[in-house]
């Protein structure tokens, strides 16, 4: 408790310095988002429930007032309960089970932005790539039995949003950015990794 | 103030990430019957019309590997299979009749207690515990055709094994059916009958 008051106050401390000294904001931000991510294609085949289960963090760079670069990560948890069904497989034969369809992701990437606006404005639109890797872990359960497979992929991540400042000057942004992810990760019914995230969130702009 | 919210439900925001941020589990919520799984496996070159009566074993052998030897039991649990994978074969159209007058049919019952180590093994392993002699063929031996597959066990299973006698070459006994049992609660007699079910539900082949 003791400790995030302490965290609060050395938050709030940056806010009131920030807003009284600088008129533009320092380059070096951090940003934290949840994120809720909707599967498409073949993933979609897999497991085709909407996922809630995620977030993202990162920093990033400001180069000017406009082009910044960064560093993230995240996560996501993709979850589908399949009611009991018949799978004929030529190797096992017919196995009647209910499948539990599982795939979590958790993306490391480089990124690139362009706000379209100077940093005065109240509403700050940008574009954003970001390009890495990210480790799947897949789990299908047959019944309660897992097959399950771990592998690193490359991700790329194109994203459109906007930053709006708490006040004219100030370090902390309200942000909200649709994402998409691609990934040419192939494992059994997943032919490729396709999802459109939404993510929401706040950056920080630190002293 | 303004601010004392914003940093609150920044707070907050990050509170609840780090709780949605975790995986969902799939064993959390799963019941003993969506646990289970049923795996069959059949000879596609065998003509099923072509077969009229069966014979059914009079105990199920149980394996254990805890212990070297097999040994056969009849307990309510087994009563109850018996009963329940005659009436199944019945429904098929096939008659039950007894060992003695000469089946077409045979099949062996066994109840799997592997629960001690994961240990992996060759197809039809269980079905050699059990005598050809009992089907009138001694010194005869079990064949198991390639397609045969299993899966690594380590838990408490139930296979039903159909063998061909009327077409029985060499004193070999060709397994033309397989249904293997796998997850919680298979040794559990409350559920047999939906266990037989499904298992003859997904074999629509196996008529006469």
């Amino acid at each position: 408790m003791k400790k995030i008051r302490n965290w609060m106050l050395a938050i709030a401390a940056l806010l009131i310095g920030g807003s009284a000294s600088a008129q533009y904001r320092p380059p070096l931000s951090i940003d934290a988002n949840w994120s809720i991510s909707q599967p498409l294609g073949s993933l979609k085949d897999y497991a085709d429930k909407t996922s809630l289960r995620g977030w993202g963090a990162g920093v990033q760079y400001m180069l000017n007032g406009q082009l910044a670069v960064g560093l993230r990560s995240g996560y996501q948890d993709f979850y589908e309960r399949v009611p009991r069904a018949v799978y004929h497989d030529p190797t096992q034969g017919d196995v009647s089970a209910v499948q539990t369809r599982t795939l979590q992701v958790v993306p490391i990437q480089a990124t690139v932005s362009y706000t379209f606006l100077k940093q005065d404005q109240p509403v700050l639109p940008y574009a954003m790539v970001g390009v890495g890797a990210a480790h799947f872990k897949y789990e299908k359960y047959w019944g309660e039995f897992v097959e399950s497979d771990k592998s690193w992929q490359f991700l790329v991540s194109p994203e459109i949003g906007i930053n709006i400042p708490f006040g004219k000057a100030s370090p902390l942004m309200f942000n909200v950015n649709a994402r998409y992810n691609y990934a040419p990760y192939k494992l059994g019914e997943i032919t490729s990794f396709n999802t459109i995230q939404g993510n929401i969130g706040l950056k920080l702009h630190l002293n | 103030m303004k601010r004392t919210l914003f940093l609150l439900s920044a707070v907050a925001f990050v509170v609840a990430m780090v709780a949605t941020g975790c995986r969902k589990d799939p064993l959390n919520d799963m019941s003993d019957e969506e646990s289970r799984i049923y795996i069959t496996n059949h000879d596609s070159t065998a003509n099923f019309s072509s077969y009229t009566t069966f014979s059914i074993v009079d105990s199920v052998v149980v394996l254990s590997n805890r212990n070297d030897s097999a040994k056969k039991e009849l307990t309510d649990y087994d009563q109850k299979l018996i009963a329940s994978v005659s009436a199944a074969m019945q429904q098929r159209g096939y008659t039950l009749v007894n060992k003695a007058a000469k089946p077409d049919l045979a099949i062996n019952l066994t109840r799997i207690d592997n629960t001690f180590s994961a240990i992996s093994w060759n197809p039809g392993w269980w079905g050699g515990y059990w005598d050809p002699g009992y089907w009138g063929f001694p010194g005869g031996g079990w064949y198991w055709p390639s397609y045969y597959t299993v899966y690594r066990v380590n838990e408490r299973q139930v296979a039903i094994d159909l063998f061909d006698l009327k077409n029985a070459q060499n004193k070999q006994l060709k397994s033309v059916w397989n249904a293997l049992w796998r997850g919680t609660g298979v040794w559990n007699s409350n559920n047999i009958d939906n266990m037989v079910k499904t298992s003859f539900d997904q074999s629509p082949y196996l008529k006469k």
